[in-house]
């Protein structure tokens, strides 16, 4: 009699599933959560750094469900994988807000994508925050009442880069990176402002190789014979480590020095082990060793214990998102986008860099920037930045007649 | 700005020798490439996945056997595996579709570059990874007062005995031979009583074993990551083509009007430096579109 049987069991399972359909989301408290959309490239090489966004912004996400969330509501969130792809990150903006009913979103390392939201999300009017695209023109010219930047800009890269490199000797230099439109900005960036700050700077050439170029060596060796005081390299992601191996093989960083931004950062410096050459300049936002303070040991430790890896500078993105998010929605009292974004306009929130604020006039976060040069400790099997300064955010930021300016207003 | 530096005869020798080594580099994998294109016929796309493959066992094997000489280790094995690999896909899947027409083993080495690409990504995940080069090899030696990476000197070597032990293979040994052979006209080779299929598993995985090399010998100068693939499959293409369909030392040719046009360009325009390993390309194809040397197509 076994079929007879299996119907029994089957129903069984049924009628327990049903009394678990009925009685589970009753049990929890009458408020449904308060929903965020994450969208971010969560394939390919991106992931070394939207990852640590992801898992930043979950640690204090928990730890504030753990106390009961925020305005008496849980927080939850869900993500979406947009490849690196423009099209996917709109679509799956859409699907958040139209099927996942998302309150807030935020997201993306592909400032295309970014941009792309940010516009969706104007006709929407839905918050939108920024956490890792670095395109200045996300709060700048194209910026809007909904979007917001948690991270760095070219702009603010480029300026902070000047304000540092300005303190240094160097009067000729060399622009040399990657031939896409981050490169070009970041080297317009320093290049506009170091002009400005110390007007006998005199740039002796550039060279631009494709993205994904294998070999760097033979842009180096073309760039000693020319004999600049120091380089400048417009360079990110996989490059980053193409350019930092073959500055150690060719002894280019031994007799030129050289800036590059993110060089510092430990999403550049952990896969290249001891092999990194020493005396790089580089800026960053985050360091998990620096500043020294309280709350960054803190932060690195929790993050350390959680995930058994150190927090790269997209910890500090995701960990900072998820401030805003919660003090802006506890200050607006309840779940209202209107409200919520009047909040997020000049919250100070505490961080491990110190208190961030969000500025009213573009939504940009005011992050200080660190710049340091790399170095051999005994302490981590790869090199640390050494010799920090912090470039504190009001020089960072770009001011408020600038952004009027791309603005047409 | 059209700027340029002085170039003097030493920044020109040690710009050409860069230009040489990454030849080597690309004739390594391009060698490979061709000879796979010659013998079967079949235009592998997943070749720089192999390559790719090639870099990623480098690194995990370097890792495992740690220190200087980890390096050495892995320069030996991570052929081998790759090797072992492209066995598997011969004798479990090209063997199957050597008779199709070529858009259909276009159409499948594609869908097994992607396939690869993930299962890499699934083994070794998206970071970036890197590889030490060995002590000997750190550092450059000067050459007439311009530096020159030691490492670079060690390519170039490799890459001139890679040539040489090819050029015995193809010449000196039966299965040298009967690939050459197989290559102009497979039924008569397979008339004359010789297994066929056999011939071209050992032609595949030859060829496969030597991107397996280049992705090994380009470890220690890159970082290894997902899409280093891409980029060299289709300078890899490209190589074959202006040198000629299926032939080995076109692939020698190709790849060192690509490297040298590349890194003396970087010199001369520094500016315009992408361009010039290309526009070497279309001059080729314009003047030769068949390739410098003999094609076997």
């Amino acid at each position: 009699m076994k079929p007879i049987v299996m119907r029994n069991t089957l129903t069984i399972f049924a009628g327990l599933l049903a009394l678990f359909l009925i009685f589970y989301p009753g049990s929890a408290p009458a408020q449904a959560p308060i929903k965020v959309g994450i969208i971010d490239t969560y394939t390919g090489p991106p992931t070394t750094y939207t990852y640590d966004v992801r898992d930043a912004f979950k640690l204090a996400i928990d730890e504030i469900n753990a106390k009961g969330g925020v305005l008496g509501r849980k927080i939850e969130f869900t993500t979406r994988d947009d490849k690196f792809k423009v099209d996917l990150a709109l679509s799956t903006a859409k699907e958040l807000v139209m099927n996942e009913k998302v309150d807030i979103l935020m997201g993306t390392i592909n400032s295309a994508g970014a941009l792309a939201v940010s516009e969706f999300c104007k006709t929407e009017k839905i918050p939108f925050l920024v956490t890792f695209s670095k395109s200045d023109k996300i709060t700048g010219e194209k910026g809007h009442r909904y979007v917001f930047s948690v991270t760095e800009n070219t702009a603010m890269i480029g300026k902070a880069a000047a304000v540092g490199l300005a303190k240094r000797p160097f009067v000729k230099y060399w622009i040399t990176g990657d031939d896409y439109e981050y490169g070009h900005a970041l080297a317009d960036g320093v290049w506009g402002h170091l002009k400005k700050i110390k007007p006998n700077v005199e740039l002796v050439g550039q060279s631009w190789w494709k993205v994904g170029e294998p070999e760097l060596t033979p842009y180096l060796t073309a760039i000693s014979s020319a004999k600049p005081d120091a380089v400048i390299f417009a360079t990110g992601g996989a490059s980053m480590v193409n350019v930092m191996k073959a500055a150690k093989a060719t002894g280019f960083a031994e007799r030129i020095p050289i800036y590059i931004h993110t060089a510092t950062e430990l999403s550049t410096l952990a896969p290249l082990g001891l092999e990194a050459p020493e005396k790089v300049i580089g800026t960053s936002n985050y360091q998990f060793y620096y500043p020294d303070s309280p709350k960054n040991k803190a932060f690195a430790k929790a993050f350390r214990e959680a995930y058994k890896r150190e927090p790269k500078v997209g910890a500090l993105y995701g960990y900072i998102t998820a401030q805003f998010i919660v003090q802006s929605l506890a200050k607006a009292g309840k779940m209202d986008r209107e409200k919520f974004i009047d909040a997020l306009e000049k919250m100070k929130v505490d961080t491990p860099v110190g208190e961030v604020e969000m500025r009213a006039f573009d939504h940009q976060a005011m992050l200080p920037m660190f710049m340091g040069v790399t170095k051999k400790v005994p302490e981590y099997p790869f090199l640390i930045a050494s010799d920090i300064i912090t470039i504190p955010a009001k020089e960072v930021m770009p001011s408020i007649e600038e952004i009027k300016k791309v603005r047409g207003q | 700005m059209g700027f340029l530096p002085n170039i003097g005869p030493a920044e020109f020798l040690s710009q050409l020798l860069v230009g040489f080594s990454r030849a080597m580099i690309l004739f390594t994998v391009c060698a490979g490439l061709s000879f796979v294109l010659g013998v079967l016929r079949v235009p592998n796309i997943a070749h720089g996945s192999l390559y790719m493959i090639g870099a990623f066992v480098t690194f995990s094997l370097s890792k495992s056997f740690g220190g200087s000489s980890g390096f050495w280790f892995a320069l030996l094995l991570a052929p081998l595996v790759v090797a072992g690999i492209s066995l598997v896909a011969e004798r479990g899947l090209f063997r199957h579709l050597y008779q199709r027409e070529h858009l259909m083993l276009l159409l499948f080495t594609f869908a097994l570059a992607l396939i690869l690409g993930d299962l890499v990504k699934i083994f070794w995940g998206a970071e970036y990874r890197s590889v030490p080069a060995p002590d000997i090899l750190k550092g450059s030696i000067s050459i007439l007062g311009a530096s020159f990476p030691r490492y670079n000197l060690f390519l170039i070597f490799i890459g001139l005995l890679v040539a040489v032990a090819l050029w015995l293979f193809v010449n000196r040994t039966k299965i040298g031979k009967i690939s050459r052979a197989a290559a102009v006209d497979r039924d008569m080779v397979a008339l004359l009583g010789i297994n066929v299929s056999r011939v071209f598993a050992g032609a595949f995985v030859i060829g496969c074993c030597l991107a397996g090399l280049g992705g090994a010998l380009v470890a220690p100068t890159v970082s290894i990551t997902l899409g280093m693939d891409h980029t060299l499959i289709i300078e890899a293409f490209l190589i074959v083509t202006i040198g000629g369909l299926g032939n080995m030392w076109g692939a020698l040719v190709g790849s060192l009007i690509f490297g040298v046009t590349q890194s003396l360009g970087v010199l001369i325009f520094p500016q315009f430096a992408i361009v010039f390993p290309f526009a070497a390309v279309v001059i080729v194809l314009l003047l030769r579109p068949k390739g410098l040397l003999k094609s076997v197509w």
